[in-house]
């Protein structure tokens, strides 16, 4: 499947994409992807104004969607996940323009309708944010 | 009651712990239900349990149903943990 393919089968679409091209999927297992970061992204004059700064629950969300192809989302709105808790997250530098974070999530288990997962973000092989996750498949909040 | 035992304490310590719960251990009944009435842990919950247990006693949890019956309460995580042979 090419790239464009499997990140089409996320229900986000722009301007909420933060995954730019998976490097290896082991679906039920885990994902390695690579979002790069540009000056041009609409958040970055406001954060901060003269110091860009990629916001830290940016970087969350970019291991969520990665954590959401791990677990086979198919786009079709019908085993849409969503964020149910971050847990030990833990910011370790920032991440700026022209920096590329490297993501990692590897499923640790799932139990009925609730993934966890364990996530790490790097930049240059220096880990800019880890921490772990849990995803939920809710079909109610199912986009469209 | 009977006395607590460590494996008692040490399950109690741990729910505290990743649950982040405003608790001692003593106030934790072993035979109350964990999901509902006092506690109203929820299926987060269940699955940090699960995660830590697994990792902290080297066992395996393997679906729903067996997620479940186990953690129940205090009781049913101990009863469950020696079985498996941890004490």
């Amino acid at each position: 499947m090419e790239n464009r393919e499997i990140i089409d089968r996320l229900p986000h679409a722009f301007p909420f994409v933060f995954v730019d091209r998976v490097l290896h999927l082991e679906e039920g297992v885990r994902g390695i992807a690579l979002k790069n970061v540009t000056v041009n992204e609409r958040f970055f004059p406001g954060h901060f104004p003269g110091n860009p700064v990629l916001p830290g629950v940016l970087i969350v969300e970019s291991l969520a969607q990665l954590g959401g192809l791990v677990l086979g989302a198919s786009g079709s709105g019908e085993d849409a996940w969503v964020l149910a808790e971050i847990r030990n997250v833990r910011f370790r530098r920032p991440v700026v323009p022209g920096d590329q974070l490297i993501l990692k999530v590897e499923l640790d288990k799932t139990l009925g309708q609730a993934s966890r997962f364990s996530g790490k973000a790097l930049v240059d092989d220096e880990v800019a944010a880890e921490g772990e996750f849990t995803l939920s498949r809710t079909p109610e909040v199912a986009p469209g | 009651m009977a006395g607590e035992t460590p494996l008692n304490l040490r399950v109690k310590e741990l729910i505290i712990e990743r649950l982040g719960l405003k608790l001692t251990p003593e106030k934790i009944v072993d035979a109350a239900n964990l999901f509902g009435g006092d506690f109203g842990l929820d299926s987060i919950d269940a699955l940090e349990l699960v995660v830590v247990l697994e990792n902290r006693f080297k066992v395996k949890i393997t679906d729903q149903a067996e997620g479940e019956r186990v953690l129940q309460s205090v009781d049913s995580i101990v009863r469950f943990l020696r079985e498996r042979g941890v004490e």
